[in-house]
């Protein structure tokens, strides 16, 4: 049939002009896969099971009793000694300053001696690094006193995490199925400046003079974006769980719901972008300034529980927050599609989408030509 | 066989009248140009015919059917090539053929197109990269890719070189062997003599002249211009004024060292006279020759603007 051999011509054209695009390759898989990698780098690289603090014992006179405690505080597997045995106080402190080692334990130099001190570099005084080793010490030291004083804890903690999906869930996963969902968006924000390059050369124009069906064509590159789309899922999924050791649990059906309505209703967005944009510089600078602001607002990076809670009303009413949760709830959470959140997100995306397109089609229409 | 008529066609943008009254047809087959200063209303005139742009009155009809009710059919009737470089810069001229042509139930094959337009050897190149002229021939090919009756080439040689040009005019009038309709229009008075079956004038939104580039020149006035120089130098150029000046066949006379310029009603009475005076005193005539009047002379008289390329 010649609509589907138009179709499929219009399919490929708009196939084979993204991929000779450089920018299509540079912001549609570069940029998110340098960016992923950077962050899983920064806030996931070693931290977890190999947390190690670099650390040195001081005792002035080394006795039987701070020997024994040395002893002990070495089985505490975070500490990593940089000496086997004692070293003075001078050479400990100006290890600390130079910053070769995070703290240095003075241990009791006489009998009767009972006090243990602990040095730290004044400008790292404050950070997690130092206070894991305070809270470390502390305990020792209780534990050592109840020892002393021959009592039996009562009460002990054990710290569990907990979480809605997975019981495996890591900030690997959390970042992945944020940069998916943050490069689908951008995807579409982006993507539409094809439409201000094709009314700026006339192109729109010139297709309208043709028996050319509009719809198709329109249908056609959306078609592609959305195979791009797909492209940039498996892709990202791939180096985020063979990279960085991402687990997925990955729900079908609601992964398929959540990926149409948030890819199409980010295309429509920018498609509105479009609408008014008179220059491709203008729609970027739009594009950029949006995706700009709704990386950081929306949950990508962080959860959006850890922002001031004056600015969490602004992430509420942001198309990017619901898809990143959709996304999650489809890829990591497995919760299926079957719950509230879900289809509130869902509802908001398409709200989104529809408003943008909506819009977007009254100002096309608004500088229309005779010829339908 | 009339193609396109087209009566008392009418638009304005705001308070400017853009189009105040413009009829014409069109018969099939020929090559009808339409041309005048900028902002006569040219473009305008050709946006409403192609159906870009709705006009506030006249009428439009391809041989019976209107962009009201038949936008479809006359789609398919039409091929146009716009000023603007509307193509797709990513693809090749091949691929952008191709494209056009599945928009088409019928399309001409895409080998013969690219044959026509001198564009086989660089059919793989990207658009991007293809000069001017290339990409006007291409812009040429997408307009016949439908194999439609009616062509439109808006200014297809505008900032082409000399040689290029002449490949358009080449394809031009391989259309009108294939029995094509084309209009044109042009910023180039040789191009409009050489190419056209019939001009049309337009100036301030109407038609001032419309007929044979052959029949326009005809109708101006007979009066020409004659120029000789003289290898005797400058006196004898005086004498020759001085004779000149007494006879009745020439109107008026202008001379420039040993140059002189003189305008004539009866050109073989006043050369007979003047070169039996060169003759008669011994002078030796370097140069002369008779102007030819041209389509630019016609123009400027209509319009009474002079031409500018």
């Amino acid at each position: 049939m010649s609509t589907m051999k138009q179709f499929r011509k219009m399919f490929l054209a708009n196939l084979t002009m993204t991929l000779r695009e450089k920018q299509a390759w540079f912001w549609g898989i570069f940029f998110p896969v340098i960016l992923m990698v950077i962050f899983m780098v920064i806030f996931s690289g070693g931290s977890d099971d190999d947390f190690k603090v670099k650390v040195a014992a001081v005792a002035d006179q080394s006795h039987e009793g701070s020997r024994m405690m040395l002893e002990q505080l070495k089985q505490i597997p975070v500490f990593d000694w940089v000496e086997e045995g004692f070293m003075t106080r001078e050479d400990a402190e100006t290890l600390v300053k130079e910053d070769e080692v995070a703290a240095a334990i003075v241990l009791p130099s006489a009998a009767g001696d009972t006090s243990l001190s602990l040095i730290l570099n004044k400008e790292h005084e404050q950070n997690s690094t130092s206070m894991a080793v305070i809270s470390m010490l502390n305990e020792y030291v209780q534990q050592a006193n109840m020892m002393a004083a021959g009592v039996k804890p009562v009460f002990t903690l054990n710290v569990e995490s907990v979480s809605a999906g997975s019981d495996d869930l890591k900030y690997q996963d959390f970042l992945l199925t944020g940069m998916i969902a943050l490069s689908i968006a951008q995807g579409g924000l982006f993507g539409m400046v094809d439409m201000v390059e094709m009314r700026r050369k006339g192109l729109i124009k010139r297709l309208r003079m043709t028996p050319a069906r509009m719809g198709l064509f329109g249908l056609s590159d959306m078609l592609m974006r959305l195979v791009f789309a797909i492209f940039q899922i498996i892709l990202l999924s791939l180096i985020g769980v063979y990279g960085f050791g991402a687990t997925l649990h990955i729900d079908l059906i609601s992964l398929i719901i959540i990926f149409l309505i948030g890819a199409l209703s980010f295309n429509a967005i920018g498609y509105f972008f479009s609408s008014f944009s008179k220059t491709t510089e203008a729609y970027m600078g739009i594009a950029n300034i949006t995706s700009f602001l709704m990386m950081f607002l929306s949950g990508v990076f962080f959860p959006i529980e850890s922002m001031p809670g004056w600015l969490q009303p602004v992430s509420q009413v942001l198309p990017l927050t619901y898809f990143v949760s959709g996304l999650r709830d489809g890829m990591v959470y497995a919760t299926g599609f079957m719950n509230g959140a879900f289809w509130l997100g869902i509802g908001v995306l398409t709200l989104w989408g529809c408003f943008a397109f909506m819009l977007g089609s009254l100002l096309y229409r608004n500088r229309s030509i005779a010829a339908r | 066989m009339t193609v396109l008529e087209v009566q008392s066609l009418r638009k304005s943008f705001g308070a400017v009248q853009a189009v105040k009254d413009i009829s014409f047809s069109v018969e099939a087959g020929e090559i009808f140009t339409i041309i005048g200063p900028n902002g006569a209303g040219k473009t305008t005139t050709l946006e409403m015919i192609e159906g870009l742009v709705h006009p506030d009155g006249g009428r439009i009809s391809y041989g019976g059917l209107s962009w009201d009710k038949d936008a479809e059919e006359i789609k398919k009737m039409i091929g146009v090539q716009p000023q603007s470089e509307a193509m797709f810069d990513l693809l090749t001229p091949q691929e952008n053929l191709e494209l056009f042509a599945s928009f088409y139930e019928k399309p001409m094959s895409v080998i013969e197109i690219m044959d026509m337009v001198n564009l086989t050897e660089h059919r793989n190149k990207k658009v991007r990269v293809l000069s001017g002229g290339q990409r006007q021939r291409l812009a040429i090919g997408l307009a016949m890719v439908g194999d439609p009756q009616i062509l439109f080439l808006d200014e297809p040689t505008t900032g082409l070189d000399p040689q290029a040009r002449r490949n358009i005019w080449d394809i031009v009038r391989a259309l009108k062997e294939m029995g094509k309709t084309t209009i044109l229009t042009t910023h180039y008075m040789d191009e409009a003599e050489k190419l056209s079956d019939r001009v049309c004038i337009v100036d301030a939104g109407q038609v001032v002249a419309m007929d044979t580039p052959a029949a326009l020149i005809g109708r101006l006035t007979k009066e020409r211009e004659v120029r000789m120089t003289f290898l005797d130098g400058v006196s004898a150029a005086l004498d020759m004024e001085q004779f000149a000046q007494g006879q009745t066949s020439v109107a008026r006379i202008e001379r420039t060292g040993k140059g002189l310029k003189l305008w004539t009603f009866k050109p073989e009475d006043a050369l007979h006279a003047l070169f039996g005076f060169t003759k008669e005193r011994g002078y030796r005539v370097d140069q002369v020759s008779i102007r030819e009047m041209s389509l630019e002379d016609v123009f400027i008289s209509y319009t009474g603007k002079e031409w500018r390329d």
